[in-house]
């Protein structure tokens, strides 16, 4: 029924219903119920999309007369954002032989039509971060992209720093915790210029141990830094501090055979209300882990406003495009899921993605 | 050192309960459900179940109806059945029967659980854990599973005899165990150790298992044949005696004439011979084979892991001339290709929904039987007719307990909410030989019971109360 609706709508659209570039049409959705993304539901919602970007969304908006419609009789959401991709060519977000590529961009290895990203886009997720991978020092900086027409969010995102022992190589400087902790003491000191200000760029630091995660505290703390930690299997035990410090934490991916305190970890990271975000490891891990990873968190008791803030709103805000996406509002890019149902439970299903006005994915297609 | 003397008196008990309450089974020996004891409340407490939509089994559901549970057994379900005085009272959106997993390794000894040695005659219920710690058990109850499919050798081309189990976190092990025998695992074709197999390697494989299967039917025949000519012997020698019996004054005094005359004629007298029949040889003991012919006979099932078109055509193939053999399918990534003849056949396949990410060369990601892994896949097999069983892959002891959320999944892929809940509850209690102790909410059958605050299949969906063999393992409150 949902379907038929949506197929009538888009054919009302137009000659055309997949323009390449920027959604240039002005239509209007209008669902049982829209998810803003900052914790509102609202129940007969009309989301009204101009130009790419939302012009308005809840209830009562002012459609234009003649304003094409589409009937979506569920929920409808902002896409999803999922942390540590890499899509392009293998081996292209690690460097053996360098232990601080600072200035290094992952945006370099983006692929717009590399495996995994139109599997992404039909599970509802319009925006992956790239980060490089944890073997280097300093990996240099994140990309955040669309995984449609090829849009790049943010070339220059955080800055990746790795504590984790993967960095180390006997190769090459450094090759022990105090010489990996020397080292990122210098290059982050002030007036070195080794590093971007640090006051200006926020990091993403792999903190795999506990002890890990202490000496991540102990650097951001001494140099100001903002951003989040990844790769913490136990961030959870030390939530208050991490709080406390302001950071948030990249958590997942998690998966069949998950250790239940890993998933604890996770709820007590939620309780003490630290910012959250759900890795996902594309194309290693397939794109349904995603929502699996939420869904794990939310049996071990997360909160499932925590949770979804994880999917969508707060992973922006990590990523620094809160001002671009994660949620249905005046203003952001119109980038945007038709859910089957409740888009935290499982059993629905992406009927249909738009991303920038257009729309990128259709169910059964 | 007090306390370590104490827990290995404590963790040697199970074991020993386990050794002296199963023995091992005389190997022809028909194996009728073997039940066990029903759980005695000791308080013959009345468990008083009311949902607002109970499901008796999938496709039969009740509205505003209840349940009563006594001795760990379902004594009557309805709409009209009222709460008897001082019965214990729960309520809850939905009803329905507990999930059970058809594939699972939850539960053996660490070092059993990837055990490539196992052959057809090792028994699983042999690699119970008695030292797990029952906060394991209680987070399968807790996320709906009261019964699983208890399987040693995974990994192993025939991984033996596989057990039906519930995580119930208050019961020794051996009280546990609902049947100990209830199919016999295989695999062909799959990644062992760091080893991905050719389309030869694979076949060949096939080949070894098809053999076996030869072998344990040649086996039955001479156990058969045995028997047979025993029984001809038995009689022969019974009619002989009693020939001798009848004709013995005759034959007295016949041997006393013949004495007589050769005294006479001075001749040496000959004894007259008597000659009896060789008794039958049995055919020589071999477990293996005393195991797979139960197979062959249809006693048991036989569940085989196997991924890809070319041993799954093979298989089925090799198999047609097993009349009796009850064959399940487990893994099936590339069934598609042959759906119409699993779904003649009626061959249930048992599939496991988890999304498999991509295959890595170094450090590989998923094993390569994988590789063309769809999450659809169920809901394409039970669209094709193929009756499809969701399981945990056989592949962590813990993803059983994610086996409620990868269903969920599934059917987000399209797989029909009643075909789901068949998949974890009616099909694998058949399959498993246990569909007349549980699986549904039928009355006279063991209350295995999920109260719950909404749909079973949906991940929203809290678990508020668990009842397993009658007694309340979760209670939370919503």
């Amino acid at each position: 029924m949902t379907q038929a609706l949506l197929w009538a709508s888009l054919a009302a659209l137009g000659a055309s219903p997949l323009p390449l570039a920027r959604g240039a049409d002005t239509f209007a959705v209008h669902a049982a119920e829209l998810w803003l993304g900052d914790g509102q539901r609202i129940e007969d919602g009309v989301l009204l999309v101009e130009g790419g970007r939302i012009k308005a969304a809840g209830r009562g908006v002012d459609v234009p007369l003649g304003t094409p419609r589409i009937e979506h009789d569920s929920v409808i959401s902002a896409g999803l954002i999922a942390f540590d991709c890499a899509v392009g060519l293998d081996g292209e977000t690690s460097e053996p032989k360098r232990s601080v590529l600072a200035t290094g961009r992952l945006i370099d290895a983006f692929d717009a039509s590399a495996e995994g990203v139109a599997a992404a886009l039909s599970e509802g997720i319009t925006t992956l971060v790239l980060t490089p991978a944890p073997t280097t020092l300093a990996g240099g900086r994140c990309a955040v992209v669309k995984t449609a027409h090829g849009t790049v969010l943010s070339a220059e995102g955080l800055l990746a720093l790795s504590l984790s022992e993967e960095a180390l190589d006997p190769n090459r400087y450094p090759t022990s915790p105090s010489g990996a902790m020397t080292e990122l003491e210098r290059l982050l000191g002030a007036g070195q210029g080794a590093l971007p200000a640090a006051a200006r760029v926020a990091v993403l630091i792999e903190a795999p141990t506990r002890d890990d995660v202490r000496r991540a505290l102990g650097l951001a703390e001494r140099h100001g830094l903002r951003g989040a930690l990844s790769g913490s299997r136990r961030a959870g035990e030390l939530a208050e501090a991490i709080a406390a410090a302001q950071l948030a934490v990249v958590v997942g991916p998690f998966a069949s055979g998950v250790a239940q305190r890993e998933l604890d970890s996770v709820v007590a990271l939620g309780r003490a209300r630290v910012p959250l975000a759900f890795a996902l490891e594309l194309p290693t891990r397939h794109p349904a882990g995603l929502r699996l990873s939420a869904s794990l968190c939310l049996r071990a008791g997360l909160d499932p406003a925590a949770a979804w803030s994880a999917l969508t709103s707060g992973a922006a805000a990590v990523a620094g495009v809160q001002t671009r996406v994660g949620r249905l509002e005046r203003g952001l890019d119109a980038d945007f899921v038709l859910w089957s149902g409740n888009p935290l439970d499982l059993s629905s299903r992406p009927v249909a993605v738009f991303v920038d006005g257009v729309r990128a994915h259709q169910r059964g297609e | 050192m007090l306390s370590l003397a104490l827990g290995l008196a404590l963790g040697l008990v199970p074991r020993a309960a386990l050794a002296s309450s199963t023995p091992v089974p005389s190997p022809l020996s028909s194996a009728g459900p073997q039940e066990s004891a029903p759980q005695e409340d000791a308080e013959g407490e009345v468990l008083w179940i009311h949902a607002q939509r109970l499901i008796v089994r999938p496709g039969e559901e009740l509205s505003n109806a209840a349940l009563l549970v006594r001795d760990g057994r379902i004594i009557a379900v309805g709409s009209d059945v009222v709460a008897p005085e001082g019965a214990r009272e729960i309520t809850g959106e939905v009803a329905c029967a507990g999930f059970i997993d058809p594939w699972s390794v939850f539960g053996l000894e660490p070092e059993a659980a990837g055990d490539e040695r196992t052959n057809a005659a090792t028994r699983s219920v042999d690699g119970i854990d008695p030292y797990l710690d029952p906060r394991l058990r209680q987070q399968l109850v807790e996320a709906g599973i009261t019964a699983y499919r208890l399987q040693a050798g995974t990994r192993a081309r025939l991984g033996g005899v596989g057990a039906c189990v519930r995580p119930h976190p208050g019961l020794p092990p051996d009280e546990a165990v609902l049947l100990e025998n209830c199919c016999v695992a295989a695999s062909v074709g799959i990644t062992r150790g760091e080893r991905g197999q050719d389309v030869f390697d694979r076949l060949a494989e096939l080949d070894r298992l098809l053999g076996a299967l030869s072998d344990a039917q040649s086996y039955l025949q001479d156990q058969i044949e045995y028997r047979y000519e025993l029984e001809e012997w038995q009689k022969a020698i019974t009619a002989k005696e009693k020939e001798l019996e009848e004709g013995f004054k005759k034959a007295q005094k016949d041997r006393e004439k013949e004495q007589q005359e050769a005294k006479e004629k001075d001749k040496e007298f000959k004894e007259k011979k008597y000659k009896e029949d060789r008794r039958p040889k049995p055919p020589r003991y071999d477990a293996e084979k005393e195991v797979l012919a139960r197979c062959v006979s249809g006693e048991l099932p036989l569940v085989v892991e196997v991924h890809r078109v070319a041993e799954l055509r093979g298989l089925l193939e090799g198999t047609q001339s097993f009349g009796r053999l009850r064959l399940v399918i487990a893994g099936a990534t590339e069934a598609l290709a042959v759906a119409e003849d699993l779904a003649e056949r009626r061959i249930p396949v048992i599939v496991w929904p988890a999304p498999q990410g991509r295959l890595l060369l170094n450090g590989s990601a998923r094993p390569l039987e994988y590789s063309e892994a769809d999450p659809a896949l169920a809901s394409r097999l039970e669209e094709a007719g193929v009756e499809v069983l969701l399981g945990s892959g056989g592949a962590f002891p813990s993803g059983t307990r994610e086996l409620p959320l990868l269903a969920a999944l599934a059917v987000g892929y399209g797989l029909d909410r009643e075909a789901a809940l068949a998949a974890l509850t009616t099909r694998p209690a058949r399959v498993l030989d246990v569909a007349d102790r549980i699986g549904s909410l039928e009355r006279g059958k063991q209350a295995d019971v999920l109260v719950l605050s909404g749909d079973p299949l949906a991940t929203t969906t809290r678990v508020l109360y668990v009842v397993c063999a009658g007694d309340i393992v979760v209670e939370r409150k919503e």
